[in-house]
């Protein structure tokens, strides 16, 4: 036994890394469709989102790169699509420089296509890029037409219905950021807090940590924590909405839900591999490996 | 049988030659790192060119220099950093630098009193006259952020009060760093779960003809 256990220690690493590869390989090529429990921060802000009446204005940040798309994609997907059936007019932007824009078109292409009453301009509008993210906000608090003068085609914003009336962030009923960094905590402690526009954030979970914090403070409406905030969120989505039960139970694309499974496989076994790795120091402890 | 693209094959390949340095380090993964950090620097300039400069500087001059003389402000700024290049003319850019600073402040200064400080403040000082759950949670919130304060306190050596305090302090302190901790693993694991993803349902399937 204490030969085994020294060898334990002695292992080399690349057997763990490879342990972890079939770990989260395994139930992608074969779903477990695991349960996901939800938090009160996801229920919040998706309580939040279902209050709202149609034809409010929602403004959805794309606040990330590609590291980070396999947790924020699911989530911006989710709540364009909930934007959506609830007939919403939603304000697209992208704050993040490296692959911002290119991920919010991704995105908003992806789910209009699902959406095709959904009219551009009228429904939705894509703003694009704007670099110097804090001073966009800032411009976003007096004239919006400032900050964002055209469309992400270079059309005029005052072209568009959807924007018509609109003059400052002070008048959309809801921001959500998908973000990661520093841009989602600006939301919050600029534009929450100088013009009182309501925020729900969904950061990285390497962020979510911090955000807690505004949680508790009142600052956020809602948060979703990672790829286990954005499965819960789907999970939402699809008990309430039998459209979008339908899709995330049926569709072949990447979603949070999916992801689940290897994020608890995997979790399982760091959790044995931390108790295995303390057992065998313990009972081990004072002998040497060579002593084997 | 159909084949992935060719760009979906390059990814593959990309996403590999990074995955071998977890067996060793070799020239793949040096390439691919040296190609990721190359394209990265040139997706940035190229970016910071066609969104910022050509729409915010150069196409409002070019347009109506009459009216948009004043950018001229900020871009001289901007070429003025670089000067510091140039050893013999390098202390003009402390004056950009100086402006650039400035700005921030300004921009932060309000922005953290009232976004974070101010709050965060009113968040730490709560009722505690009544008898209900949320009073033994804003309890351990105040003990919580009462006794870490302590901890930080470096003034004043620590005696036989502050000593238990800053203690207690410490335990919270490495309870938050492992629910970071874990969160931090939460996050690491779902870029995997996305290039896994990626190889497998994006290149390996299509390619074997599953889907």
């Amino acid at each position: 036994m204490q030969a085994l256990l020294l060898r334990l220690l002695a292992l080399d690493r690349r057997w763990i890394f490879l342990l972890v590869l079939i770990s989260v390989m395994t139930p992608i090529i074969v779903p477990i469709g695991l349960p996901v429990t939800t938090t009160s921060s996801t229920r919040s802000a998706f309580d939040f989102v279902e209050a709202l009446q149609p034809g409010d204005v929602v403004w959805l940040s794309f606040d990330y790169g590609p590291s980070s798309a396999p947790e924020n994609d699911p989530m911006a997907q989710a709540f364009l699509r909930q934007c959506f059936i609830k007939e919403l007019r939603v304000i697209v932007t992208a704050l993040y420089p490296l692959g911002g824009l290119g991920l919010a078109n991704q995105s908003v292409a992806k789910v209009t296509a699902e959406f095709p009453e959904a009219k551009y301009g009228v429904d939705y509008i894509n703003l694009g890029y704007k670099d110097g993210a804090a001073a966009v906000m800032r411009t976003l608090g007096q004239d919006i037409a400032s900050a964002f003068p055209t469309d992400v085609n270079g059309r005029p914003v005052s072209e568009f219905p959807i924007m018509q009336g609109l003059r400052t962030i002070r008048q959309v009923d809801l921001v959500f950021t998908a973000s990661t960094g520093l841009i989602g905590e600006w939301w919050i402690t600029q534009v929450y807090s100088q013009f009182g526009t309501p925020v729900i954030i969904g950061p990285t979970a390497v962020s979510a940590p911090k955000y807690y914090a505004f949680l508790n403070s009142g600052q956020l409406v809602g948060m979703l924590g990672g790829m286990k905030g954005a499965a819960e969120y789907e999970n939402l989505l699809a008990a309430k909405h039998e459209t979008l039960g339908k899709y995330y139970r049926g569709t072949k694309d990447f979603t949070a839900t999916k992801g689940m499974d290897g994020q608890t496989v995997l979790h399982g076994v760091i959790l044995a591999l931390i108790v295995l790795g303390n057992l065998a120091f313990f009972l081990t402890r004072g002998k040497k490996a060579g002593a084997a | 049988m159909e084949f992935a693209g060719f760009g979906t094959w390059l990814a593959a390949f990309l996403t590999l030659a990074a995955f071998s340095f977890l067996y060793k380090d070799n020239p793949f993964f040096r390439f691919a790192e040296s190609l990721f950090a190359g394209v990265s620097l040139g997706y940035y300039v190229g970016n910071v060119l066609n969104q910022t400069l050509v729409p915010n500087l150069f196409e409002p001059l070019a347009q109506n220099f009459g009216t948009n003389w004043d950018l001229l402000v900020p871009g001289l700024l901007g070429l003025m950093l670089y000067m510091r290049a140039a050893p013999r003319i390098g202390w003009i850019s402390r004056y950009a630098l100086g402006i650039y600073v400035a700005y921030y402040i300004g921009v932060d200064f309000t922005r953290r009193i009232h976004g974070e400080v101010l709050p965060q403040i009113a968040r730490t000082i709560r009722p505690l006259n009544s008898l209900e759950a949320t009073t033994l949670v804003s309890l351990i919130f105040i003990v919580g952020v009462y006794s870490v304060l302590v901890y930080f306190f470096f003034s004043k050596e620590q005696n036989a009060v502050t000593r238990p305090l800053a203690r207690l302090g410490t335990s919270f302190l490495m309870i938050s760093f492992g629910a970071a901790f874990g969160f931090t693993v939460m996050g690491r694991v779902a870029l995997l779960i996305g290039r896994l993803n990626f190889l497998i349902l994006d290149w390996i399937y299509p390619t074997i003809g599953l889907q």
